[in-house]
């Protein structure tokens, strides 16, 4: 027995030694002393500059590191272009899953322990705001580069802002459209086209169970909802720019809408395909209503899906209030609670990113995002993105509500489950969505832009 | 009913009754075998019909399971030893000796099994931001390194050890360290084993507080990288199926090599509770 | 004991100081400063992100009570630990008891088979079975030859984790049943086969009685540990369909690290732990009445 125990912890010892040497995945690079102050590489950037030939860190070593909670790949590639320029310093990306991510980046960010860098999403701004570090970039520069950015200015100061908006489309699969025998003749512009086509995408077998849904939206209809309103005039918040707006008639109307898509025109099942975005990927789904970040999604993952994408259809022809609400995907953070040296790295990174026209690109066609750079907007490149070509039609009638807090989004999914699963009337489930956003709510600093909408005086 | 038959009924139960346990689990080994378009096929089979040793040889490559899986293994391991320690030394006090407030400071370790995580969590969580401990094994290992139910089995067994044996022994001039180390300690193998058991187990699929505690990639433990591993390649599953088929191996060793006397120690203990 | 005192003078260092003073510290210092600071914290607005600790009386208390979401968890949370716990002792009795009997043959395998469940991280098993309840691709609906969507349909989610627990948990109380069959004292047997009593009077009169303690201790543990199951929830379901399957440590922890509700959170988990505490006395006191009814 007591040779077993002792067997079993040099056992143990060995493999965490063994784990130790050849674990490292991602050795940090070598890192030198940098000493070429002058490196003749040219000044990047109109207003926002990036100017190379100034060491940083006194060109002592230095790693900083740099969250993210997604496609590690592309923002790596910025940051070999930053570390080339650089050797003294390494930028070190770690990713963590979205729901982990935001588990442990606010209080990490808060005892001092979190990055230099990290990737900000709208939603949580309240969680983070207190802990960033204000841009060390003129605000005339960064507005006169980026449509939308004096909207980030709080006390005058940018902790960040857009560097594009994302937004929604119908990704269809190309094949069993063809199948269906339908072409680009039959892409739909309005709900009722897209009933009648997503019919005849919509496979049952002899006992009439679905196994092929012509339409999918389980587990996300919170992305799709608030579009669905604005299409028709509806704002998210009260006229004071911070009452929630989530029980009224127009949403009673799109949630009983999305309930008949299924239940009266059968064209999907509540219990088929228990994920959208998994069942189009298995091919098991005709079309599905996702955002931008999808694209990057189905060509990682599922590559041998052949998939379009088309925009979203509204209720008649005519051109609606809005097409759908927008967000804006914000720029890189920088932590307040890091070192002098480690914010030094983070400013220049900044500089180097927002000023990088190629790299933006890049990250725009990634996640499918029209690019607020104003030297981007009429990029080839971008308009021939499948998704950003479909988006620059509708880009002018598109709204943004403001970084509203992620319990609006979270809080209508459970209510339209409860509609769809727990059998709970519309007008309970959105009683009781409303009050518990509003308790959420209690205490965030938040307020609507939706009255900053460029055609608001359609409503 | 003649014996044989009863004797068939019963084996008879039992098969059924394992059968029903293990499916899961053939299904599992069964799955990571296969390729993922066959694991998300609608119609979903049982044996692989392409068979491919894929899933393991990517798993390495998406993450660093090996890494992770030693990370778990050190953890659990540290974490058992120093229970199995803490516990005897503590049970064997407070079997054998007498000191003012016995009876409150073991009703205090019985009192803490009864505490759920969610009440001390939070606290530990910035007392540990204020130790600067954060992303550190000693915030995992140090608050475990008590156990109230190790503490609790170990009196109750400590206390059938007669007096007089002890009493011999420190008339012959050993020390109370002597006692412990060498008459205490080997005397209680079996119980030592069911805690054995008990905490490598507890420590092995803890989830909350590493993932609460760990940031970097590195040293996460295996519970909480499974997670990961399925928010980041929520997709791969014949990957997912793979890396908890491994996940299991070490947790059924130690099973086996200690279920022994596992359950003589069980009831050497608590049965008189 | 008091020989050796009058024997040896006794040390300050001496193994039980040592040991004593070793757990005074360990247990002030990760329990009740812990538990003082929660219990501090929950009359206050705690946020950690904004530096936030306002005093705020019974606030949170009375949030608790008058939040529905409160309620349906810890109605959920019952639910689910007496359930578990039913069968657990039931399955585990049973097992136990044929694999007592002497004439089963292969008892190390089986008792190795039925462990199996018990040592599988909770995480993975988690989310295999999310995949067996799957409608279209998972094996439940195969087998039984269903089209149920298990854990998105509200009559069949929460059944569904519960019934995930009983599979995974239920070896444990095999083997502690085990453990107390081997531990029970040959002669009362004996005495009462020579007077004559049948095989069930045996179970019901002398086996049953005296596993008592056995099952006390597998009752007590298992309501604490399931009045605060948490990792099934998050896998398996997250809360829904809706918020259908929230358990009062889930909503805890949504408080707590997502929303940053220290001390609404914290509030909560008084609530829980004084259930639990009414929980554990009410397990005893239900043995010791009955330990008095069969004295008289």
């Amino acid at each position: 027995m007591k040779k077993i125990f002792s067997a079993i912890l040099v056992f143990t010892l060995l493999l965490s030694l063994v784990g130790c040497s050849s674990g490292e995945s991602k050795p940090s690079k070598k890192l030198e002393t940098d000493t070429t102050k002058e490196k003749n590489l040219p000044v990047l950037g109109e207003n926002v500059k990036f100017d190379p030939n100034i060491l940083i860190n006194n060109g002592e070593p230095k790693e900083v590191e740099f969250w993210v909670w997604d496609s590690a790949e592309i923002f790596q590639s910025i940051v070999d272009g930053f570390e080339k320029i650089y050797p003294n310093i390494s930028i070190k990306i770690v990713s963590h899953p979205w729901g982990d991510y935001w588990t442990k980046l606010p209080l990490a960010l808060q005892n001092g322990e979190g990055p230099a860098l990290f990737c900000v999403h709208n939603s949580q701004h309240d969680n983070l705001i207190n802990n960033m570090e204000p841009y060390d970039i003129d605000i005339k520069d960064l507005t006169a580069d980026f449509t939308g950015a004096e909207n980030h200015v709080i006390d005058d100061k940018v902790y960040y802002i857009d560097y594009g908006m994302m937004t929604g489309s119908i990704f269809y699969n190309k094949d069993m459209w063809t199948e269906a025998g339908l072409t680009d003749e039959d892409i739909p512009a309005t709900w009722d086209e897209f009933i009648e086509v997503a019919k005849k995408l919509t496979k049952k077998d002899s006992k009439g169970n679905i196994t092929q849904a012509g339409f999918n939206y389980n587990s996300d209809v919170k992305s799709m909802i608030m579009g669905l309103n604005y299409q028709k005039g509806e704002l998210l918040f009260k006229e004071d720019g911070k009452t929630p707006n989530i029980n009224n008639d127009t949403m009673k109307e799109n949630m009983q809408f999305l309930l008949d898509l299924y239940n009266v025109h059968g064209i999907g099942s509540k219990d088929f395909g228990v994920t959208d975005a998994e069942s189009f990927g298995q091919g098991q789904s005709a079309m599905v209503y996702k955002w931008g970040w999808y694209y990057n999604q189905l060509s990682n993952d599922y590559p041998d899906i052949n998939f379009g994408v088309f925009r979203i259809p509204t209720p008649d022809k005519d051109v609606p209030f809005a097409y759908d609400r927008y967000n804006g995907e914000s720029t890189i953070g920088i932590s307040s609670t890091v070192d002098d040296a480690s914010k030094e790295i983070a400013q220049a990174f900044i500089r180097y990113f927002m000023s990088n026209d190629e790299a933006l690109k890049e990250l725009c066609i990634k996640y499918s995002i029209f690019p607020s750079k104003k030297t981007l907007a009429e990029d080839a490149d971008i308009l021939s993105h499948p998704v950003l070509k479909t988006l620059s039609t509708t880009v002018d009638y598109l709204i943004w509500p403001g970084p509203f807090p992620s319990t609006i989004e979270t809080t209508l999914q459970q209510s339209f489950e409860d509609i769809i699963y727990n059998d709970s009337s519309i007008e309970d489930s959105l009683e009781n969505g409303n009050n518990k956003i509003k308790a959420d709510m209690e205490g965030v600093d938040f307020s609507s832009v939706e009255s900053q909408y460029k055609h608001i005086e359609n409503k | 009913m003649s014996k044989k038959a009863k004797s068939l009924i019963l084996h008879f139960v039992l098969i059924i009754l394992v059968v029903i346990t293990i499916i899961p689990f053939l299904w599992m080994v069964f799955s990571s075998f296969k390729t993922n378009s066959e694991i998300t096929s609608i119609t979903p089979t049982f044996l692989p019909k392409l068979f491919t040793f894929n899933n393991y040889v990517n798993v390495q490559k998406s993450f660093n399971f090996l890494r992770l899986f030693a990370n778990s293994l050190f953890l659990s391991v540290a974490i058992t030893a120093i229970v199995i320690y803490t516990s005897t030394i503590s049970g064997f006090v407070f079997a054998k000796y007498k000191f003012r407030g016995k009876n409150l400071l073991f009703g205090l370790v019985l009192g803490t099994m009864m505490i759920p995580w969610c009440v001390t969590i939070i606290p530990r969580y910035s007392m540990m931001l204020d130790f600067k401990w954060l992303d550190s094994y000693l915030a995992i290992i140090i608050p475990a390194a008590v156990s109230g139910f190790g503490i609790f089995m170990m009196r109750q067994s400590i206390s059938t050890i007669p007096n007089e044996m002890l009493e011999a022994a420190r008339i012959d001039g050993a020390s109370e360290w002597f006692i412990f180390h060498k008459i205490v300690f080997p005397l209680s193998q079996n119980v030592i084993s069911s805690i054995a058991i008990f905490q490598f187990l507890w420590s092995w699929e803890d989830y909350l507080w590493p993932y609460l505690i760990i940031s970097s990639e590195e040293k996460q433990v295996l519970s909480v990288g499974l997670k990961m591993f399925n928010g980041r390649y929520g997709t791969d599953y014949g990957g997912l199926f793979a890396a908890t088929t491994i996940s299991i191996i070490p947790v059924l060793i130690v099973y086996l090599i200690f279920q022994k006397r596992f359950i003589d120690g069980i009831a050497a203990s608590s049965v008189k509770g | 004991m008091a020989k050796t005192k009058t024997l040896r003078k006794e040390s300050i260092f001496s193994l039980k100081n040592i040991v004593v003073t070793g757990l005074i510290i360990f247990y002030a210092v990760f329990l009740v400063i812990p538990i003082i600071m929660a219990f501090v914290g929950s009359f206050h607005k705690w946020n950690p992100l904004k530096g936030d600790f306002i005093y705020t009386g019974f606030e949170n208390y009375t949030r608790v009570f008058t939040n529905d979401l409160f309620w349906s968890s810890l109605s959920n949370t019952l639910i689910f630990t007496i359930v578990v716990i039913f069968f657990r002792i039931v399955i585990g009795l049973g097992i136990a008891l044929i694999l007592y009997s002497s004439i089963v043959k292969g008892k190390t395998f089986f008792r190795a088979a039925f462990y199996m469940p018990v040592v599988t991280p909770l995480v993975a098993v988690s989310f295999v079975w999310v995949w067996m309840y799957n409608p279209q691709m998972g094996l439940i609906n195969q087998i039984l030859g269903t089209n149920i969507n298990w854990l998105l349909n509200k009559d069949t989610a929460l059944g569904s984790v519960i019934a995930m627990t009983i599979w995974k948990d239920y070896g444990y109380a095999v083997v502690l049943f085990l453990a107390g069959l081997y531990g029970l004292p040959k002669d009362c047997y004996e005495a009462a086969e020579i007077d004559g009593a049948s095989g069930f009077s045996l179970f019901r009169y002398i086996t049953l009685p005296l596993l008592k303690p056995m099952t006390l201790f597998v009752v007590i543990t298992s309501i604490i540990s399931y009045l605060q199951t948490y990792i099934q929830i998050l896998v398996m379901t997250e809360g829904g369909p809706g918020t259908s399957t929230y358990v009062t440590s889930y909503l805890i922890f949504d408080e707590a690290f997502v929303k940053y509700n220290f001390g609404y959170a914290s509030a909560i988990s008084f609530v829980m732990f004084i259930v639990i505490a009414i929980f554990t006395v009410f397990a005893f006191k239900i043995t010791s009445d009955k330990e008095k009814g069969g004295a008289k």
